[in-house]
C-alpha cells in the first residue's frame, strides 16, 4: 500500500494529481470520463467576478506535439461557479482548486471574497494568462506587481494560496520568492509559453490574436527546468506541469521539485489522461518499492 | 453519454482529389450515433498529433457495427489518416454533439450540401425518408470528380427523395452552385403551393448562409452544421465557440447543428 497523500501548502490531496485550469471546465463535461472524486484535486477554469467573452476565433492551433491557445479566460463569472459547478464538484467528493482572476488587483480579490463560503478549497492566483489584455501574465511578468496581487489576495484569505507563474520571464525564480515573500503557500508553474503559427499559404496568423499559449509535450522540457529552479531557489510546495500526459512524466515533475502535478492538454487527446496519470504513478511507486509518494519529491539524483 | 471507444479501420478509400472514405468498426457508436454527430478521433500513429479531429458520421450500421467517415485532406494529421490500413486502431470519443433535429411533422424536407458537406447530411435524408417525408437533396462541389457522395444518395432508392447536383465547373450536373438550385427548388414550391417545411446545409459557410438566407426568406425553419477548430470536443475547453444571439456557444456541444435563429446572421 503506497501512500499517495501529499499536502499542498495546506491543501490535502489523497493523490498528486489536479488538472490544469482551462483544460478540464470545472469537471462536468469529463463526468462520462474521470470520476472527478478520485483525483487529488480539481482545478476550475478561471473565474473573474462577472465573466469574460473571451477572445475572437480561430482560438487554437496544433503545433508539433503541442498546441496554441487563445481563449481569453472566457467564463460566466463566479456567481455562476458558485450555484453550478462548485456544489456539483462538493457533491463528487472533489478537492476544489479555483483558479482566480482578475484585470486588476481589486478584482482578484473581490473573486476572492465571493468564493470565501463555498467549497471551494484553495485558490490559484492567475498572475500568467498570455492571452489578456489586463492582468494574467502582464501582472506575472513584474516581482513588485506579483508581490501586490498576492499580498492582497493573502489578506483576503486563509485557505491556501497557490500562485501560478508564467514561464515569459528572464528568470522564474525572481517572481517565484516575489510571491513565496507576499504570502503564497504554494507555486503552480508553468503557464504556457507565448508563441504563434503562421499558414504560409495564406500568409496569415493561426490564432485570431495572432500569438498564444504554447502547451503539451513540446513544452515539458521548459517546464522541468523551471520547477526544478523554482524548488531550488523557494521552500513552498510546487504544483508541476507543462506535457505531462503520462504517470511517467509526472513522476519527473516530482523528481524535479513538484508536489502535486497538474495534467493539462494531456485531456484533450485522452479524456481519461487525468486519473491515468494517477493511477500510474502509484504504479510506478509498487514497482519501484515506493511506499509514500512523497519520497519522490525532490528526488532527482545529480 | 459520451464513450471513448477503440476503433479498428475496416477500409480506406481514396474517392477523389484529397477526398477520403474511412469505414470503422465501432460497435458502440455505430448503435447510438444519431444524424449530424460526430466522433473525435486521435490521429493514433503519430502522437505529435496532440488534438483529435472530429468528423461527422456519414453512415452507420448497428447490425454490421460499421460507420463511415468522410473526410479530407487539409492538413497534417487528416495527411496521416490516410496512410491507416485495415486493422489500424484508434480511439473515438463518441456520439458527439447535437445533431438534426428537423420538425417532427416534418412532410417536405430540402437539404443542402455542399463539398463534404454533402456526408453529414446523409443519415439525416435516410431518417427523413423513413419517417415518409419527401426530401429534396442538392449536392454541389467544385468538380465532378469531387462528388464523392452523389452515388451513395442515388443508391437510397427510396420513395420520396430527389437528387440534384451541380459542379462549380459544369464538369457534372448544372453548372453553378448548389445554392442556386437550392434557390429555385424553394422559389418553385412557393408558387405550386407544395412548400418545403425544412431545410438542412451543410458545407463551406458562406454557403450555408447563402442557404439560410434563402430560408428566412420563405420563412421556413433551417439549421445548419458548423465547423470550427476543436481541442476537447467535449465542451470544457471553448476553442470552437460560435457567436450566436445568445452569446457564445460550443460547436462541439451545443452544436454542430444550430438553428439558424440561434445565429446573428
Amino acid at each position: 500500500m503506497v501512500n499517495m497523500n501529499v499536502n499542498l501548502g495546506g491543501l490535502f490531496m489523497k493523490n498528486p494529481v489536479t488538472t490544469a485550469s482551462g483544460t478540464f471546465a470545472a469537471g462536468m463535461e469529463f463526468a462520462d470520463f474521470v470520476n472527478v472524486g478520485d483525483l487529488g484535486a480539481v482545478t476550475t477554469k478561471g473565474v473573474s467576478l462577472h465573466g469574460w467573452e473571451g477572445n475572437e476565433s480561430p482560438r487554437i492551433a496544433e503545433t508539433p506535439s503541442g498546441m496554441l491557445n487563445s481563449i481569453g479566460l472566457q467564463n460566466p463569472g463566479v456567481e455562476h461557479l458558485k450555484d453550478v459547478e462548485l456544489p456539483w464538484l462538493a457533491e463528487q467528493g472533489a478537492r476544489i482548486i479555483v483558479n482566480v482572476s482578475g484585470h486588476s488587483i481589486e478584482e482578484y480579490r473581490e473573486v476572492i471574497y465571493a468564493l470565501e463560503d463555498t467549497p471551494a478549497d484553495a485558490y490559484e492566483v492567475n498572475v500568467s494568462c498570455p492571452n489578456v489584455d489586463a492582468g494574467g501574465m502582464t501582472m506575472g511578468c513584474d516581482p513588485t506587481m506579483v508581490a501586490k496581487v498576492v499580498g492582497t489576495c493573502r489578506s483576503a484569505t486563509l485557505k491556501p494560496l497557490i500562485v501560478k507563474l508564467t514561464p515569459n520571464v528572464t528568470d522564474i525564480t525572481e517572481i517565484a520568492k516575489a510571491a513565496v515573500d507576499a504570502g503564497a503557500d504554494a507555486l503552480s508553474l508553468i503557464n504556457t509559453l507565448l508563441g504563434m503559427a503562421i499558414d504560409a499559404h495564406t500568409r496569415r496568423p493561426k490564432l485570431a490574436r495572432v500569438v498564444g499559449g504554447l502547451s503539451g509535450p513540446a513544452v515539458k522540457p521548459v517546464a522541468l527546468r523551471m520547477v526544478w529552479e523554482c524548488y531550488k531557489a523557494t521552500s513552498v510546495p510546487i504544483l508541476g506541469m507543462g506535457g505531462i500526459a503520462n504517470a511517467d512524466d509526472a513522476v519527473e515533475f516530482m523528481l524535479a521539485g513538484a508536489t502535486a502535478v497538474a495534467v493539462g492538454t494531456a485531456n484533450f487527446t485522452n479524456p481519461h489522461a487525468s486519473i491515468q496519470v494517477a493511477r500510474g504513478i502509484e504504479r510506478y511507486c509498487r514497482e519501484q518499492g515506493v511506499e509514500d509518494v512523497n519520497e519522490l519529491i525532490g528526488g532527482l539524483v545529480c | 453519454m459520451l464513450f471513448d471507444e477503440i476503433a479498428t479501420v475496416v477500409a480506406n478509400q481514396k474517392l477523389g482529389p484529397g477526398l477520403y472514405l474511412m469505414t470503422l468498426k465501432a460497435p458502440r457508436c455505430a448503435l447510438e450515433v444519431q444524424p449530424g454527430q460526430f466522433v473525435h478521433m486521435m490521429i493514433s500513429t503519430n502522437p505529435s498529433h496532440v488534438l483529435r479531429r472530429p468528423f461527422s458520421v456519414y453512415a452507420a450500421d448497428a447490425r454490421t457495427e460499421l460507420i463511415d467517415v468522410l473526410y479530407q485532406v487539409v492538413g497534417g494529421g487528416t495527411f496521416e489518416m490516410t496512410k491507416w490500413q485495415e486493422g489500424t486502431r484508434t480511439a473515438i470519443v463518441a456520439p458527439v454533439g447535437r445533431g438534426w433535429k428537423p420538425p417532427y411533422n416534418a412532410r417536405r424536407a430540402l437539404l443542402v450540401g455542399g463539398g463534404v458537406g454533402a456526408a453529414p447530411l446523409y443519415m439525416l435524408c435516410d431518417q427523413l425518408l423513413d419517417k415518409g417525408a419527401d426530401v429534396d437533396v442538392v449536392l454541389g462541389a467544385a468538380t465532378g470528380e469531387c462528388l464523392v457522395c452523389l452515388d451513395r444518395y442515388f443508391d437510397l432508392r427510396k420513395p420520396g427523395l430527389r437528387v440534384l447536383h451541380t459542379t462549380d465547373d459544369g464538369s457534372a450536373g448544372a453548372e453553378g452552385f448548389c445554392t442556386d438550385l437550392a434557390e429555385d427548388a424553394l422559389a418553385l414550391a412557393a408558387r405550386t403551393g407544395k412548400r418545403y417545411d425544412y431545410v438542412a446545409a451543410c458545407g463551406p459557410e458562406p454557403m450555408m448562409r447563402i442557404a439560410a438566407g434563402l430560408a428566412k426568406l420563405y420563412g421556413i425553419p433551417c439549421e445548419v452544421s458548423l465547423e470550427r477548430r476543436m481541442a476537447c470536443g467535449i465542451g470544457a475547453c471553448l476553442s470552437c465557440v460560435v457567436d450566436t444571439v445568445d452569446g457564445k456557444k460550443r460547436a462541439c456541444v451545443d452544436g454542430p447543428v444550430f438553428d439558424i435563429r440561434e445565429l446573428p446572421w
